[in-house]
């Protein structure tokens, strides 16, 4: 794979600010159901992010992301609704409580467990979490859900899918960015050797269980923030949106995008969240359709979206992102 | 006057894979400059003996003192931290990771300046290295990698460099580099415990040899005092 010149550097960074410098102007060419969609991609480009680092990049099966994602929702729902906290506040504190919930995830990891294994017990946490909303009644509501209150932002309701998205954008161009800058990192190089070989990386000093560790936080910090998104978004969080149907949707995002790469959190998510809004014309068949979709992209480009885009121009190329062999 | 006060004491050690004993009861130093290299058959406790002092197997019990320090039992990162790098049989590259990144994560945890500094000093021993820097590990011939292993041991600034059979499936022309790369690191000091199946290469390299048979060290000496005469040596690894 062709590395990018220190020019087409300076390019894709003037192309990362741009881009979203450009989306500021979405709400221009929108109305309330393209901006409702549009609102949706970003939030889910945050859960394919989170979800990408920990599967893509530190190469661990752990499938913890819905449940990082509820705790983040339900955090912010309850923060919001039950103590008064104005939801702008609760974005961050949302991503703490993901971040714990990705400490939790960890252990396990932590603790040897690989592959299959830590696959099977992180869904068991998701679905862990799920119990609890449902049987938490006074604080999550239980099967009702809690709704989340009216408010304003600078007078302007928080209803409002358009004052939604200039926040959400920011969130989540801010997060890209940390994200793309960890992955870059020296940190990111680290990530990467314990994919490749956790044990030769142990044996050259570097601490392996920190690199799990605060990849599992980030990934939590990540998703608990777009679950305070989402529960701003939708306005009221409900146990089954945290639930399986969530998580395969999510996992085909990363695939589809292209697994351990920031651009194709972005690609899957932006495309897997719209594709069904096309499919609606053609009803009954709509299930069908978007599987035979994702499956035909998988089999052309079994690297994602973004390998499409890697193709054209080293541009797209990430640091220490490397094809499979 | 060289300093002769062991780098490397090992004592009375025993290793075993389950209920099989490997090493029992080796002992051998190595001293500050020296290469001594571990000769025997296949199966007589070498590489085990390597993979003891990194950490990667326990020693069932024994002793192994690094300048001092009891390191039998310690995990490989600590290991490594106090200075013991091993390139492996195996290499353990991280095949997906460019050559510069391979090298870079064998001094992660120095800062960014000192690891700058000691990655130029690395690109002029090994001029290769710097023209393919850039490119992924695992499209190098198995030369080019064994040479990025050294490399990565090296970023380490080790002050002992534990290298298993480091020609093992080279060609000849690629054994004769490896065998210049080891030349120029005992010109500039630094410590090594090699093994090595090809015996020539290990006599022309190494100032001292010890012979291992099932576990136990039963010869030993300085190679410069045999005078090219290595017959007595063959026949005791392997007959």
């Amino acid at each position: 794979m062709q590395m990018p010149t220190a020019r087409q550097r300076r390019l894709r960074t003037i192309l990362f600010w741009a881009v979203p410098a450009i989306l500021l102007l979405v709400p221009l060419g929108t109305n309330a159901y393209t901006q409702f969609i549009v609102n949706g991609m970003l939030i889910s480009t945050l859960v394919t992010l989170g979800f990408t680092i920990v599967i893509g990049n530190l190469g661990q099966l752990a499938f913890a992301n819905t449940a990082f994602f509820g705790i983040g929702a339900y955090g912010s729902a309850i923060l919001a609704a039950k103590l008064g906290v104005p939801w702008l506040l609760t974005i961050p504190i949302a991503g703490v409580f993901g971040a714990a919930g990705g400490f939790l995830a960890s252990a396990a990891a932590l603790r040897g467990i690989r592959s299959y294994y830590l696959a099977i017990i992180t869904l068991a946490f998701g679905e862990l979490m799920r119990w609890t909303y449902l049987h938490a009644r006074p604080l999550t509501g239980g099967t009702d859900g809690l709704p989340m209150p009216r408010e304003t932002l600078f007078g302007v309701s928080l209803t409002d899918d358009t004052v939604k998205y200039f926040v959400f954008l920011v969130v989540t161009v801010l997060l890209v960015k940390a994200t793309a800058n960890l992955l870059a990192s020296r940190f990111g190089r680290a990530v990467m050797a314990v994919r490749e070989n956790e044990v030769a990386t142990a044996s050259l000093a570097i601490p392996t269980s920190r690199v799990i560790l605060v990849t599992f936080i980030w990934s939590g910090f990540v998703v608990g923030c777009a679950g305070a998104l989402f529960a701003r978004h939708i306005g009221h969080v409900f146990p089954e949106s945290f639930g399986m149907l969530h998580l395969i949707a999510s996992f085909a995002m990363v695939l589809v995008g292209g697994l351990g790469s920031v651009l194709g959190a972005v690609l899957g998510a932006v495309v897997l969240t719209a594709l069904p809004e096309y499919l609606r014309a053609f009803p009954g068949m709509e299930e069908l359709f978007f599987g035979l979709i994702v499956a035909a992209v998988l089999v052309a480009l079994p690297m994602g979206l973004a390998s499409l885009l890697r193709r054209m121009s080293p541009i797209f190329v990430e640091r220490f992102y490397r094809e499979a062999s | 006057m060289p300093d002769t006060t062991p780098l490397l004491q090992i004592r009375d050690l025993n290793v075993g894979y389950g209920q099989k004993p490997i090493l029992r009861g080796a002992s051998y130093d190595v001293v500050p400059g020296e290469c001594l290299t571990l000769l025997g058959a296949n199966g007589s406790g070498k590489s085990t003996a390597m993979n003891a002092i990194c950490g990667f197997v326990k020693p069932t019990s024994g002793s192994i003192l690094f300048e001092g320090q009891e390191t039998a039992g310690q995990p490989p990162h600590r290991i490594f931290a106090l200075g013991i790098a091993q390139v492996s049989q195996a290499r353990d590259l991280f095949p997906d990771l460019s050559v510069e990144d391979n090298l870079r994560l064998g001094a992660m945890r120095r800062g960014g300046r000192e690891m700058a500094k000691t990655l130029a000093e690395l690109y002029e021993r090994f001029p290769r290295l710097h023209e393919r820097r850039r490119q992924v590990t695992r499209t190098l011939s198995g030369g080019e990698q064994q040479m990025v292993a050294i490399g990565r041991a090296l970023m380490s600034r080790p002050r002992l460099l534990l290298l298993d059979e480091p020609s093992g499936g080279l060609s000849p022309q690629f054994c004769e580099e490896i065998a210049q790369i080891v030349d120029g690191l005992k010109e500039d000091g630094v410590t090594m415990l090699m093994v090595e199946q090809n015996l020539n290469l290990a006599f022309r390299l190494a100032d001292r040899f010890i012979v291992l048979r099932d576990g136990v060290v039963v010869d030993g000496g300085d190679v410069r005092a045999m005078a090219g005469d290595h017959d007595a040596i063959v026949r005791s690894i392997y007959l």
